[in-house]
């Protein structure tokens, strides 16, 4: 009976409580919040005197004065430092490049091609690409790789072999963030299959010093270069790069790396232009990734399968470059004019 | 302006006014001593919400006590106001690891008034725990028990608003749920609050 009554009271008080609550919150929502806030401001208590403070600015007005300039000190310090290092950055922003070439600042006195038998190449004769750079076959019938800088914003892109023929490529995929694009060229039907390729591809990441050579079109002619892996990262420590001693020049973009064994482990993507024969290529591995990620539908269902297995590996070099070049194109782009 | 024409009470009135459940005075005692809360917490690492929830619950605080008719006051109702204030806003300083304040007012010093101060906020704490204990049953009643407990005891509903409300034939039957209600909240309460 007693406890009756005291879960009663305390129903009670706990209504009360409620309802008071309800009341101070309406209370809240009624009084004048800026007025309150002035009153706050001008709320002078005697715990607070004036006279208190004058004194604490006398007492500490030296040591306020030197952490003032120490502030502005390191203030003004930190913005010239910040200023000084985001033009250092700049800097060396344009110390990359990329080794696509401009053709249009190449002289056209270069040497026509002759053998143009079906007067494809004919086209571009008359009006040369604004863009080039070079690529290779990933597969014989006709999947390419070549750099995303090259093909970016491009209208049309063709290819064209070391003998001269020209075809039509179809940009299947653009990985920009690895600086790569796979192409297509059975599109043309012009395009036949090719032998198997002789190369192969290989993600495991390679050793410092290993000997590679690469092919590319600096010229309208394919041209060999060779050097030796200097450094597991490429251009300011990017992981998905090799760092090659490597004599680039534009144009050579896109083009392969290989090693002794005619194992692909990178795509030349750019150099250093500060400093002679610091080039950058991408690794093998994001190759793969960036192939990975091609949606099945731009494969038209079927798989992109690369050759894992060298039939370079026990040749000597003239003779790998000799079975290689067929397989190098250069790749050529327009793009509208601005 | 509406205020302007009421008289302004003293420290007195309000008390009594507070007691009584009128609107003016709680209106009147809001106004007047919360810029000397919202200036104190504000210039002690608090927010507006902060000094807002902290003003609140001295002046609940202040109204139980005045309500169960058991306030003695000894000192000015705004060292009062300030000091139970002070205590309440020290102690969520504390739960966040700040233990050093800068008083903006004189609190309560003379032995008689913090004694006063300590008692009310031991029985406020108490009370505390027993409402967040009340809220836990009632949440766990479950429905219509919840909802007729708090329309009666809460909402003040009369009877006959209830029988209506919830559709029962009669009054009668009304009070029998309610009684009911009431019995399996009387278990659950008491089950924790004997602990």
């Amino acid at each position: 009976m007693n406890e009756e009554k005291d879960i009663e009271n305390a129903l009670h008080a706990y209504g009360e409580r409620i309802r008071f609550k309800q009341r101070l919150q309406m209370m809240q929502a009624s009084i004048d919040m800026d007025a309150m806030r002035q009153d706050a401001d001008l709320y002078n208590s005697p715990a607070e005197a004036s006279g208190q403070i004058r004194k604490l600015w006398h007492t500490y007005r030296t040591t306020l004065a030197v952490a003032a300039s120490a502030a502005i000190i390191t203030t003004f310090g930190s913005i010239f430092l910040y200023r000084s290092y985001l033009q250092g950055h700049k800097q060396q922003e344009q110390q990359y490049s990329l080794l696509s070439k401009e053709i249009q600042a190449v002289k056209t006195s270069q040497r026509r091609l002759l053998n143009d038998f079906n007067g494809r190449g004919r086209g571009l004769g008359i009006n040369p690409a604004q863009v080039a750079g070079s690529g290779f076959l990933l597969t014989s019938d006709g999947y390419f790789i070549t750099n995303n800088h090259i093909i970016r914003e491009a209208d049309s892109v063709y290819v064209q072999s070391g003998k001269g023929e020209v075809y039509k490529a179809r940009i299947v995929y653009a990985d920009q963030a690895h600086d790569l694009a796979v192409l297509q060229l059975c599109d043309d039907s012009a395009f036949r299959t090719l032998p198997p390729v002789p190369y192969s591809f290989d993600a495991k990441s390679s050793d410092l010093g290993e000997r590679v050579y690469t092919l590319g079109y600096p010229r309208e002619e394919i041209v060999y270069g060779e050097g030796y892996l200097s450094s597991g990262t490429g251009y300011r420590g990017d992981s998905t790069a090799y760092q090659v001693a490597i004599s680039v020049n534009p144009g050579n973009s896109g083009g392969p790396l290989l090693d002794e064994k005619g194992n692909v482990i990178g795509i030349i993507s750019g150099k250093q232009t500060t400093s002679e024969g610091v080039s950058f290529a991408v690794k093998t591995n994001y190759l793969f990734e960036a192939l990975n990620s091609i949606p099945p539908d731009s494969l038209k269902g079927q798989p992109l399968r690369l050759n894992r297995k060298s039939t370079l590996a026990s040749l000597p070099r003239k003779q790998q470059i000799k079975r290689m070049q067929d397989y190098v194109y250069q790749v050529k782009v327009f793009k509208h004019k601005e | 302006m509406k205020e302007s024409r009421q008289p302004v009470l003293t420290d007195d009135e309000l008390l009594l006014g507070l007691a009584d459940g009128s609107d003016d005075a709680l209106g009147q005692l809001y106004r007047r001593y919360f810029p000397m809360v919202l200036h104190f917490v504000t210039s002690n690492s608090g927010n507006e919400d902060d000094a807002k929830d902290i003003y609140q619950e001295a002046l609940i605080v202040l109204y139980e006590k005045v309500r169960s008719g058991s306030l003695e006051l000894h000192c000015q109702l705004k060292t009062y106001l300030y000091s139970i204030g002070r205590r309440l806003w020290l102690k969520q300083l504390a739960q966040r690891s700040r233990f050093v304040i800068r008083d903006v007012e004189t609190p309560a010093s003379d032995e008689m008034a913090i004694d006063q101060l300590n008692d009310d906020l031991i029985d406020h704490e108490e009370r505390d725990r027993q409402f967040t204990l009340m809220a836990d049953s009632l949440g766990r009643l479950g429905e219509p028990c919840r909802t007729l407990l708090d329309d009666f005891y809460i909402q003040h509903l009369s009877m006959q608003d209830i029988t209506e409300k919830f559709g029962y034939t009669n009054a009668d039957n009304a009070k029998t749920q309610k009684y009911k209600c009431l019995m399996r909240l009387k278990r659950l309460f008491f089950a924790e609050y004997k602990q």
